[in-house]
C-alpha cells in the first residue's frame, strides 16, 4: 500500500520540530518563571466529561468507542481536561493552582477547508484565585509569552462577558431574544445585533448600550466610554473589575501591547468575566486566547474560579515566520568520517566540546563532502588514526586539521545570538 | 515585514458578476479611487492609493476572507450563509437586494403532494446545499438535497428534481420556466465583512471604511421584488 497520513494531520520534519522546540521552551520558560508548574494529562478523556465541562461536544471532538463500550473523545481542549484533573487528582487541595502544559489537542473539521485536526496549544490555568489580580497576571503571563517567542509584532485584546451579561440581564428581553444577541457577537455579525436592537422594544439606554457597548476598543478610554453606556442603564459596575484589571496591566507594562476591546466574545461557551485574545498583524486567525471560566470546576462537583489561557504554537511559529523571526536552531556542525575507532574518538571529543556530529562510515572524502551537505552541516572532518581530525575542502581533499583544544561548534554562534538552542 | 515604513495597503476583495458594478459605485461616491475598477478587464489584482483589490468568484470571497487573504470584502449575505464561514460582518450595504425562495413547476402540486404521501421524501436541487438543508430541517421535512452548479431551473423541468432551492431578484427566471414560488428562505443584500483578525488589528482603517460606505449606502435597504 501507499502509506499516508490521515487528512489534517501530518508529520513534522527536522527543521520545523527544532524551531517548534525552541519556541515550546521560550514559552515554557516564561510559564515557570511566574510559578506555574507543567502537567501532562491523557490524549483521551471520558465525552461525558468533556461534555459537562465544555456544554457540548458539537462537531468538535473525535469521538471513539472502546471495548467496554465507553464513549471517549481526544481532547479538543485543554481547559476541561485540566480543571477535570484538578476536581479530581487535586480535591484535597483548596490550591490556588498554577497549571500550566504544551500538549497536542484534536479538533474535527469538516474537510476541505484547509485546517488541522491536530495542533499544540501551549498555555496556563490559575485554578482557584478570582478577582482583578489573577485576571491581570493571566493577561500579563500571555504577553511575557509572546514577547519571549521572539515574536516583534502582536496584540492583546482583553474585554469582559461581565457588561454585556448585565445589560442583558437588565433588558428585560426574552430569552430567545438574548441568545439571539449573544450569537451575534460570537459571529461579530454587527449587522445582525443593529437588527435585533431595532427590532425590540428596549428603553433607548439599553438599547443604545447593547448596540455600542461591543463596538467599543482602546486603552483606558475606552472604559470610560463603556462605563458611560453600561452607566445610563445602571450596570456600571459590571466594569469595576476590568478597570482594576487593567491599572494593574498598566503596573507591569503588559498593557502596552493590550488593547480593551469588549467585542471579544469566545467560542466556547464557558466564559464567565474576562475573555483575551491574541493577534499578529497578516496573520488571518488569532493566535490564541482564554479567559475566566468559573462555572467549569462546578461541573464536576469541585467549584472553583478559574482562569487560563492557550496559545496555538503553530499560529504562533507561523507569525514568527511571516515576521522574519523564526527561531534560530542549531543544526548539525560536522560529519566525521575516518577508520571507526578513530572516528569514534574524535566524535566523542567532539561531542564533549558541544559539537553536535553525524558519523559517517564513507570513505572517500567526495561522499563525505557531499554528505556534510546534504545534512546541511557546517563542517566535513576526516579523522587520521594518528589522532589528527582534518577538515575536507570543497573537493573532499584533506586541508587544515582542527586545532586543539577543539573549537567552540560553529553553530553555537547562531543560538547565542538571539535563538535558543 | 516588521517596521515597515509606509503602512501596509488593506487587500479589499470584490466579487465578480451581479454586485460588482453597484460595489465599484458605492466604494467611487464613498471617495475612494475606483476608476480604475471600472473595467478591470482580465485584471485579477488592482492596486490604489487605497486598497488592494482582489476581483474574486463571489463563492469564495468568504474564504479569502475567513483565512486572512484579504482583511475586508463586500460579499452578499447569501454567499456568506451558505458558507458558514467565520468572518465579521460588520455593515449591511442595503443593495444587490435578492431572495431565497423555495420553487416547484406550476403544475406540479399534485405530482409533489403525490410522491411525499407515497415515499415521504422530496428531492430538492440546490445550489446552496448548506441553506437548504438547515431550511427543511427547520421545517421537519425530510428532503434529498441535489447539488447543481448552474441553471439550477432546469432541474425540475427534466425531473431530476421535486422542488429547487434557488436565488431571485426579479422572479423572471422562475416565471419563464414556469416555475412557482412555494416558499421562502431567507433574503439577503450585500455586506461589508472583515477577517476578524484584521478587525483587531487595523481597528482604525476598517471601522474608518466602515463609516464612508455607510454614509453613501443606499438610504433604504433595496426590496426585492415580490
Amino acid at each position: 500500500m501507499r502509506p499516508v497520513t490521515p487528512r489534517g494531520f501530518r508529520d513534522v520534519l527536522f527543521q520545523e520540530a527544532a524551531e517548534r522546540g525552541s519556541l515550546a521552551a521560550s514559552v515554557r520558560g516564561v510559564f515557570s518563571a511566574w510559578g506555574y508548574r507543567e502537567v501532562s494529562t491523557p490524549v483521551v478523556e471520558e465525552a461525558a466529561a468533556l461534555e459537562a465541562g465544555m456544554g457540548s461536544l458539537e462537531g468538535t471532538a473525535f469521538r471513539l468507542l472502546d471495548l467496554d463500550g465507553r464513549l471517549l473523545a481526544l481532547r479538543p481542549e485543554m481547559t476541561v481536561p485540566i480543571a477535570r484533573l484538578v476536581a479530581s487528582r487535586l480535591a484535597e487541595d483548596s490550591g490556588p493552582h498554577r497549571l500550566a502544559y504544551v500538549a497536542e489537542v484534536f479538533r474535527e473539521h469538516a474537510s476541505l477547508r484547509g485546517q488541522a485536526r491536530e495542533f499544540t496549544q501551549a498555555g496556563v490555568e490559575l485554578v482557584g484565585a478570582s478577582g482583578p489580580a489573577a485576571d491581570a497576571e493571566v493577561v500579563a503571563v500571555l504577553v511575557e509569552a509572546l514577547a519571549a517567542s521572539g515574536l516583534p509584532e502582536f496584540l492583546v485584546g482583553v474585554g469582559t462577558v461581565a457588561v454585556l451579561g448585565a445589560l442583558l440581564e437588565v433588558s428585560g428581553a426574552p430569552d430567545a431574544w438574548r441568545a439571539g444577541v449573544m450569537a451575534a457577537c460570537h459571529d461579530r455579525n454587527l449587522v445582525e445585533l443593529d437588527r435585533l436592537v431595532a427590532c425590540a422594544e428596549l428603553p433607548p439606554a439599553v438599547g443604545d448600550a447593547i448596540a455600542g457597548v461591543p463596538r467599543v476598543r482602546g486603552g483606558r478610554e475606552a472604559i470610560a466610554e463603556a462605563r458611560e453606556l453600561a452607566g445610563a442603564c445602571g450596570c456600571a459596575a459590571s466594569l469595576d473589575d476590568l478597570e482594576e484589571t487593567w491599572a494593574l496591566l498598566e503596573v507591569s507594562g503588559a498593557a502596552e501591547r493590550v488593547t480593551l476591546d469588549f467585542g471579544i466574545l469566545r467560542s466556547f461557551d464557558y466564559y464567565t468575566g474576562l475573555i483575551v485574545e491574541a493577534y499578529a498583524p497578516g496573520l488571518g486567525l488569532p493566535l490564541g486566547g482564554g479567559g475566566r471560566y468559573d462555572g467549569v470546576l462546578a461541573a464536576f462537583d469541585r467549584p472553583a474560579p478559574a482562569a487560563g489561557f492557550a496559545l496555538g504554537l503553530e499560529r504562533v511559529h507561523i507569525a514568527l515566520a511571516e515576521q522574519g523571526h523564526a527561531p534560530r536552531t542549531r543544526g548539525i556542525d560536522a560529519v566525521v568520517a575516518g577508520e571507526s575507532a578513530a572516528a569514534f574518538v574524535a566524535a566523542s571529543e567532539l561531542r564533549a566540546g558541544g559539537w553536535r556530529v553525524w558519523l559517517s562510515p564513507a570513505r572517500d572524502g567526495r561522499e563525505v563532502v557531499a554528505e556534510a551537505r546534504r545534512l546541511d552541516a557546517e563542517e566535513a572532518l576526516l579523522a587520521e588514526p594518528d589522532g589528527t581530525v582534518a577538515r575536507l575542502d570543497r573537493d573532499g581533499g584533506p586541508s587544515l586539521p582542527l586545532s586543539r583544544p577543539f573549537p567552540a561548534p560553529p553553530t553555537l554562534s547562531w543560538a547565542s545570538k538571539g535563538g535558543a538552542g | 515585514m516588521a517596521a515597515a515604513d509606509a503602512p501596509r495597503l488593506l487587500r479589499m476583495a470584490l466579487p465578480k458578476g451581479a454586485l460588482y458594478d453597484e460595489s465599484v459605485a458605492l466604494l467611487g461616491r464613498a471617495g475612494f479611487d475606483a476608476a480604475g475598477l471600472a473595467d478591470p478587464g482580465r485584471q485579477l489584482t488592482l492596486r490604489t492609493a487605497d486598497f488592494e483589490y482582489i476581483i474574486a468568484r463571489p463563492t469564495d470571497i468568504p474564504v479569502y476572507v475567513a483565512y486572512g487573504g484579504v482583511d475586508v470584502a463586500i460579499a452578499g449575505r447569501d454567499v456568506l450563509v451558505e458558507a458558514g464561514l467565520d468572518v465579521a460582518e460588520l455593515l449591511d450595504l442595503r443593495f444587490g437586494g435578492c431572495r431565497f425562495v423555495v420553487a416547484e413547476p406550476e403544475d406540479a402540486a399534485p405530482a409533489v403532494s403525490e410522491r411525499l404521501r407515497h415515499l415521504g421524501v422530496l428531492r430538492v436541487g440546490t445550489k446552496y446545499p448548506h441553506i437548504t438543508e438547515e431550511y427543511f430541517a427547520e421545517l421537519g421535512q425530510q428532503v434529498e438535497i441535489v447539488k447543481l452548479h448552474g441553471n439550477v431551473e432546469l432541474a425540475p423541468l427534466i425531473g431530476l428534481v421535486d422542488r429547487i432551492v434557488d436565488i431571485t431578484a426579479t422572479g423572471r427566471t422562475l416565471t419563464e420556466n414556469r416555475l412557482r414560488i412555494t416558499g421562502e428562505v431567507l433574503t439577503s443584500t450585500a455586506r461589508l465583512v472583515a477577517n476578524p483578525v484584521s478587525a483587531k488589528t487595523e481597528p482604525e482603517r476598517i471601522r474608518g471604511l466602515a463609516q464612508r460606505l455607510a454614509a453613501v449606502r443606499p438610504a433604504e435597504r433595496e426590496e426585492c421584488w415580490r
